[in-house]
């Protein structure tokens, strides 16, 4: 039964549902680059606040 | 997946929200009435009263502390989650349609409704989170009328001071708060009214419904279409199932605009339509009026819809949900 099922989702189909998460995926990995790139901007900025406010109160 | 009943309100809700441990699910209706509920058993913890008309819109901090609640009464209430007292009201000249938290709980944005000479108005307001929470202050941060079509929902993204906003024309744009400058729009996002706007966990990307039977996810720094989910009723929710590759949708045709009287026509049920092929995988039926709102639980262990017919319906997702591979084996990017 299984089998005869998949022999119905054609191999058209199969291929356009690879692409459409092939696509996704690469969407959501540069995403998430950018947002760790943001992130590290934010916390580098942070860090250099954080020294130049020790240095203020040595 | 034999749902909860939470039976607690004596009209229809309005808006839906789990806390960020999920434990908690918090719900607001047109009874002026806002419930707490363990989310696992649908107890109910409490109940946050003091509202003189319809709660339209509810959201909680992300450590579970503050509550914020927006009403007809035209107040933007700030209330202690574990005690269950109003500890700031702030008053406008119209109605609070719609609130939310940033992410750190420090700032509040809310839309008031354009109404008797006045314009849609979005106020972002600073969240004093010292001592008791009763010293606030009265006036805004940040506000600002919208140009063009009035917002009907909102959230802050993750850059500072921009939020993303649906408005009543089926526009999704971003704002800058603090200028009231419109960054960025898809005119074109929706042909009708956006009826709720849920963003992902990391902010990044958002699913808004509409009125135009449309549920569609956008970028939220380029405000680009990804996905869109065509269904035959109005929709008055959409939201995200964390760690599944499915999106949720409700909505229905109110039992009065629909000709036939047959049940069927309203299409009470919840939809789950999967999130990268744009294809329905299954409903869940139940309620007997619209679905006004719906929230997953941020494990996405559960689901919870809220009706028109005052009812909210918890349901715990079984193995099934959670082994189901409609597709095959195909590893998907949250």
């Amino acid at each position: 039964e299984d089998a005869a099922e998949e022999s119905n989702v054609s191999a058209e189909l199969i291929a356009l549902r690879k692409r459409l998460v092939d696509e996704w995926n690469a969407w959501r990995a540069s995403r998430k680059k950018e947002l760790a790139a943001d992130r590290n901007r934010v916390s580098e900025k942070e860090q250099k606040a954080d020294v130049q406010d020790k240095e203020e109160i040595e | 997946m034999r749902p909860i009943l939470l039976q607690g309100h004596e009209r229809s809700l309005t808006q839906i929200k789990f806390n960020s441990d999920g434990d908690l699910l918090f719900s607001c209706s047109k009874d002026n009435v806002i419930n707490v509920w363990y989310s696992h058993n649908g107890e109910r913890l409490g109940t946050y009263e003091g509202n003189n008309g319809s709660v339209w819109t509810v959201d909680v901090d992300a450590d579970s502390e503050f509550m914020v609640s927006g009403a007809a009464d035209n107040t933007l209430r700030l209330w202690s989650v574990a005690t269950g007292k109003c500890l700031y009201t702030w008053e406008f000249p119209t109605a609070v349609k719609r609130v939310a938290f940033n992410d750190e709980g420090t700032q509040v944005v809310c839309i008031t409704e354009q109404r008797m000479g006045h314009q849609c108005a979005i106020r972002v307001f600073n969240i004093n989170r010292e001592g008791d929470g009763t010293k606030q202050s009265k006036e805004p941060l940040y506000m600002f009328n919208p140009i063009g079509s009035k917002a009907t929902v909102c959230a802050f993204t993750l850059t500072p001071n921009v939020i993303i906003t649906g408005h009543e024309s089926g526009k999704v744009a971003l704002f800058n708060v603090k200028s009231g400058e419109e960054i960025d729009n898809n005119e074109r996002a929706h042909g009708d009214v956006v009826t709720d706007l849920q963003l992902s966990k990391d902010r990044t990307y958002c699913i808004t419904s509409s009125k135009d039977k449309s549920a569609r996810i956008h970028d939220t720094k380029t405000l680009l279409v990804i996905k869109t989910f065509t269904t035959e009723t109005p929709l008055n929710s959409a939201a995200l199932a964390p760690d599944r590759p499915y999106v949720l949708l409700g909505g229905g045709q109110e039992a009065m605009s629909v000709t036939t009287t047959s049940l069927r026509q309203g299409k009470f049920e919840t939809r789950f339509w999967h999130k990268i092929f744009e294809e329905e995988v299954g409903r869940v039926k139940g309620h007997f009026g619209p679905i006004n709102t719906i929230a997953v639980h941020p494990a996405g262990t559960m689901y919870a819809s809220g009706g028109e017919d005052g009812f909210v319906r918890v349901h715990h997702f079984d193995d099934s949900y959670f082994k189901a591979k409609p597709y095959g084996e195909l590893e998907i990017l949250e």
